[in-house]
């Protein structure tokens, strides 16, 4: 059953105008998707899939895509405030959210904070901890060919190559004679946003593991078997630590699950909440 | 003009099959503090020598974890010279602000070195290279934010009574209050290092700072950023620029002949390129706006790191070497060009080692250094048209 196409949407929040795919029967479950820090959303065939049931809504975060506003934010705690503006905009009420790394790291904040506004929550390789002996990677001052080994488990994925091909493009920006401003920018940009909310503490937050009792929604922990950002240990926590958490394997795939596995974590999230 | 000697003081013992990163993850077991403990002496000596010279002063600046330059704390440094110099300017070029937590720190750092040294520190704030926001962990998306708001709470403390308050973003103190005040009032000088960043320079013609110029370009982007400067101050500032508000940093090396001094001096250059630079540029995120990091990123190709051969050193000006004859043709028609009032030399570099760099400081402060004071000298225009619609010796008819 095809359903209908995502549209891109633009929407004013408190912090500015950011943009937001949507899609899906209205009368669906509703489902936010939070994306990870490589802003992914735009053309993702995984909300696809997942909008053939499901009322499907994947804001931008402020500086990422061409969504404005992250002058107005400057951590994680501003984040889940821009988060509660969108649900009170959208009156979102209590959805899934499914969130990939980074977005995965926020959807736990949300949840953790305001459990009576999410119904059900699913991490996909989520970040948002600090296990010692199992340092998260490194995604600042990589170059794009550094960071898309680390990302994707099949280096052939279309994006991973388009990372390879930007290799040139490090962080050490003197190693260079002509550069496209305009492939510069948007990727100076995303990982300023990130930088706000994740370059120290590096990608997670020393409270949260204090925390995390808080969260009764039923919870799916999906896991990219060949992840070589996050390690293991990260996933087995959320599971081990949110009540009633269960989590799945999902082989042959990286960090980027949502990219290489689109088919099948649909499935996973489809029968998650069914 | 004024005539500086500009000190890096590297590590020049990097080994030979090393070709990792100067910054940030250098392993530090490949410091030697026999070596060091000799090297920074020798350097401290280099920076006094510059006195004897006649130079107008010395600087220092501030790198960490890194064995490019060894001044983590370029003001321990400035402390011995303010003790061992008694006449020359030292310029601290300068403390990176965000790095300081509260900056209060460098507000009194500073005012002990103008008290030791009877009012002769200049202050240079610096928002530090993107390698020290990785070696301190600081958040670079706050680098400029941190930076402003720091450069205020000094600027308080220096001229403000005590105590006051400042309550910032980023910093918050109920209780500011000095001790000690600088010699200099109601500040000492105020020098602020730029790579080309948009804001820097808007914030420094603001202020009607100095504008350095000290990243190793090619020469043609240097005439692009101090006219890029100059607009800026008369644009948005309502004022032509002095000279002396502008300082162009340039490794020199001075000996008999032409060839002397390339054979002399050439190794010891490539080992700054290939050894001490990789890493250098490394652009932490949000650290620079998107308005500047095009600008930024304009001048990236003709920064020293990729440069292969002795003719692109030549003909970019990326270092003026040669005999006394050369080195001063090189730096007047540059200097004119430039129109910049300070002039920043940097007479060690890399690996070279004690007597060619105190040969090289004598040559220059005999051969040299009289006869640029001579031609620009100070309160005249500095480019040739402009002085001699003025009349030769300089003096605005």
């Amino acid at each position: 059953m095809a359903g209908p196409a995502l549209v891109t949407e633009r929407l004013d929040t408190q912090v500015g105008s950011i943009e937001l795919q949507r899609g899906g029967p209205p009368d669906g479950p509703a489902i936010v998707y939070l994306h990870s820090a490589q802003g992914e959303g735009q053309s993702l065939m995984f909300l696809d899939r997942l909008a053939e049931r499901h009322a499907v809504v994947a804001p931008q975060f402020p500086g990422f895509g061409e969504s404005e506003g992250l002058d107005q934010i400057d951590d994680m705690d501003d984040a889940v405030f821009h988060l509660l503006d969108l649900w009170d905009r959208l009156d979102l009420g209590a959805p899934c959210i499914v969130g990939l790394s980074l977005g995965g790291w926020m959807a736990v904040e949300m949840a953790t904070r305001y459990p009576d506004k999410v119904g059900a929550l699913v991490l996909v390789n989520p970040a948002g901890l600090y296990l010692q002996g199992h340092e998260i990677g490194d995604i600042f001052g990589r170059s794009p060919g550094e960071l898309a080994r680390d990302l994707f488990h099949d280096q052939d994925h279309p994006v991973a190559q388009m990372m390879h091909a930007l290799n040139e493009l490090t962080a050490d920006v003197g190693k260079r004679i002509e550069i496209p401003f305009e492939v510069v920018k948007p990727i100076a940009t995303t990982l300023a946003a990130t930088a706000k909310l994740g370059w120290d503490p590096y990608l997670h937050n020393p409270k949260l593991p204090r925390r995390l009792w808080r969260i009764g929604c039923p919870t799916l922990v999906v896991h990219g078997a060949e992840d070589q950002l996050i390690p293991p240990a990260h996933c087995a926590y959320y599971t081990e630590h949110i009540a009633g958490a269960r989590q799945v394997e999902v082989t042959d795939a990286g960090h980027m699950l949502p990219w290489e596995k689109p088919d099948e974590l649909a499935q996973l999230v489809g029968g998650f909440l069914r | 003009m004024r005539v500086f000697s500009f000190h890096l003081m590297p590590y020049p013992g990097l080994p030979d099959d090393y070709d990792g990163p100067a910054w940030v993850t250098c392993p530090n077991r490949l410091f030697d503090p026999q070596l060091g403990s000799q090297l920074y002496n020798r350097y401290i000596d280099e920076l006094v020598y510059a006195e004897e010279m006649g130079f107008d002063g010395v600087c220092v600046n501030e790198h960490h974890q890194n064995a490019y330059g060894l001044m983590p704390s370029p003001n321990l440094i400035a402390s011995a010279l303010a003790r061992e110099t008694s006449r020359v300017k030292i310029a601290v070029v300068g403390n990176a602000l965000p790095l300081y937590d509260p900056p209060t720190r460098v507000a009194e750092e500073f005012a002990m070195i103008d008290n030791i040294s009877g009012g002769r520190l200049i202050a240079g704030f610096v928002v530090g290279g993107g390698p020290e926001y990785y070696s301190f962990s600081i958040n670079p998306a706050f680098a400029r934010e941190k930076f402003q708001e720091a450069h205020d709470l000094i600027m308080q403390a220096w001229t403000q009574p005590g105590p006051g308050e400042f309550i910032g973003k980023h910093y918050r103190l109920r209780y500011l209050n000095t001790w000690p005040r600088p010699v200099q009032q109601p500040h000492p000088e105020i020098w602020i290092p730029g790579a080309g960043s948009v804001e820097t320079m808007e914030f420094v013609a603001r202020h009607r700072y100095a504008y350095m110029g000290i990243p190793y370009f090619h020469f043609s982007i240097f005439e692009r950023t101090f006219g890029m400067f100059r607009d800026i101050c008369r644009e948005q500032g309502g004022y032509e620029p002095d000279p002396l508000q502008a300082g162009w940093l340039t490794p020199i090396y001075v000996a008999e002949t032409d060839e002397q001094a390339r054979a002399e001096y050439e190794p010891h250059f490539w080992y700054w390129v290939r050894k001490l630079l990789p890493g250098i540029t490394i652009q932490p995120p949000g650290y620079t706006s998107v308005r500047s990091l095009q600008n930024i990123l304009r001048g990236a190709g003709h920064f020293a790191i990729n440069l292969e051969t002795w003719d692109q050193v030549v003909d970019g000006r990326y270092a003026i070497v040669g005999s006394p004859e050369t080195v001063t043709e090189i730096l007047v028609d540059s200097l004119e060009r430039l129109e910049t009032g300070n002039l920043l030399g940097l007479f060690q570099l890399g690996s070279l080692p004690g007597a060619e760099t105190q040969r090289n400081l004598q040559l220059f402060g005999e051969e040299i250094l009289p006869v640029l004071k001579e031609r620009f000298p100070d309160g005249a225009p500095m480019r040739a048209a402009a002085r001699a619609a003025t009349g030769a010796d300089g003096v605005r008819s």
